[in-house]
């Protein structure tokens, strides 16, 4: 049956050669069967810019994609918070297409909007501010600008300085804050709503305005990771089957 | 203690039946029905597992009772030379098929009560014989009988047996 394939926060890492594996057998195994294939963010652990694609690991990605588009299945991505650097060259030599946050698809007849879902975290005001400072384009041209180690040594000390401080976050403020999942599901005519980024995946159900909308939460690939199936009767949430047994 | 003998040679496992007692009794129950004797380690990757106990040697696969409950949450790690649970992605499905660590795979760790974050397992640990699991995890492997790193020479496990 013709389906649809959603993936997120797969922070695709040299570190973690066991993730990369996983997802080399997804994309060989079950992504050939899909009709197109959406990557909701987060895709690498963090791309300092496309000079970056020469890393071995970047390279090996994009080809492995690009062999996934030649087969037919179509490829989309969007931006994360670690992966918004991610530009022309990449899309190019993996034949993925950047979509923009938010993207309202038809989705076998049910309007479904994609997300990354770091937007609607709004209670986490640094991580907003950061934002709004990082996908400025002047500050983009000026970092890219900088030479590539440069780039990395930065992100790395961010990153660094994220994982402290995600241990003293409460868990109020890295979830979705639900007046602004509503106020979004409102102001896209009560869509489903796919997205990923909190790494809590589950369905949720919403009433707004007396509508009811399906919210998913894609899986990280922290674990053993996972896929969202979507076909013209509905989404399920599959995760990887790793010994097959 | 459990003794694998295989065509490579013997490994001891002891097993933790304090942290894992359903896993490890439902273990210990496979092994008194005889049902690992002549079966294969039909799937080797080097660095990551080398898994079987459910495959007759003409990799057929062989019937199980029924699953076991996860007791992943028990505190053990899949670190090097650790045995532990193959399952499909549904958390509660392990019967009869365990793997042996060839790295610190610590994505296979209990981290939540979910779906994807239940883990995998470990019920023990080789005391003897990592040199018998280091020789299986360097075997030639391929494709065969519609599965991928299956050692083109058998490697099989001809008995086990409770010390």
């Amino acid at each position: 049956m013709k389906h649809t394939l959603f993936i997120s926060d797969l922070h695709l890492c040299h570190t973690r050669p066991a993730v990369n594996t996983l997802f080399e057998r997804f994309l060989s195994d079950i992504a050939p069967q899909a009709e197109a294939l959406y990557i909701l963010g987060d895709f690498f652990e963090y791309w300092a810019g496309d000079d970056d694609l020469i890393e071995p690991l970047h390279t090996s990605i994009a080809q492995q994609l690009s062999r996934l588009a030649a087969s037919g299945t179509r490829l989309y991505l969007m931006h994360g918070n670690r992966d918004f650097l991610i530009g022309e060259a990449f899309q190019r030599a993996a034949h993925i297409t950047l979509l923009p946050d938010p993207t309202l698809i038809d989705l076998y007849g049910q309007p479904t909007l994609l997300m990354h879902g770091d937007t609607l975290c709004s209670d986490d005001v640094e991580y907003q501010t950061f934002r709004s400072q990082v996908r400025d384009p002047s500050w983009q041209q000026s970092f890219l600008a900088t030479p590539l180690s440069a780039r990395k040594a930065q992100i790395e000390a961010l990153r660094q300085r994220s994982e402290q401080e995600k241990s003293s976050k409460t868990a109020e403020i890295m979830d979705t804050n639900p007046d602004t999942v509503a106020a979004t599901l409102r102001a896209y005519h009560y869509p489903r709503l796919i997205h990923g980024h909190t790494h809590r995946p589950t369905r949720h159900m919403h009433t707004v305005d007396g509508k009811t909308c399906e919210r998913w939460v894609l899986t990280d690939w922290y674990n053993s990771g996972g896929y969202l199936r979507c076909d013209a009767v509905g989404c399920v949430a599959h995760g990887l089957e790793i010994f097959n047994s | 203690m459990v003794k694998l003998k295989t065509n490579h040679g013997d490994i001891l496992l002891e097993l933790d039946a304090a942290k894992a007692p359903l896993t490890v009794e439902n273990f210990l129950q496979y092994v008194r029905d005889g049902f690992f004797n002549d079966t294969l380690f039909h799937r080797v990757i080097d660095g990551f597992m080398v898994q079987g106990g459910g495959m007759n040697l003409d990799m057929s696969q062989k019937a199980t009772r029924a699953p076991v409950k996860n007791e992943a949450d028990n505190g053990l790690k899949n670190d090097a030379y650790t045995i532990a649970m193959a399952r499909t992605s549904d958390p509660h499905s392990a019967t009869a098929q365990f793997f042996i660590n060839v790295g610190n795979n610590d994505f296979l760790n209990h981290s939540a009560p979910t779906p994807n974050g239940w883990g995998y397992c470990v019920f023990g640990k080789v005391t003897e014989g990592q040199d018998v699991v280091d020789k299986i995890r360097k075997v030639r492997t391929g494709n065969k009988a519609g599965h991928q790193d299956v050692p083109v020479e058998n490697v099989v496990i001809e008995s086990a047996e409770i010390l």
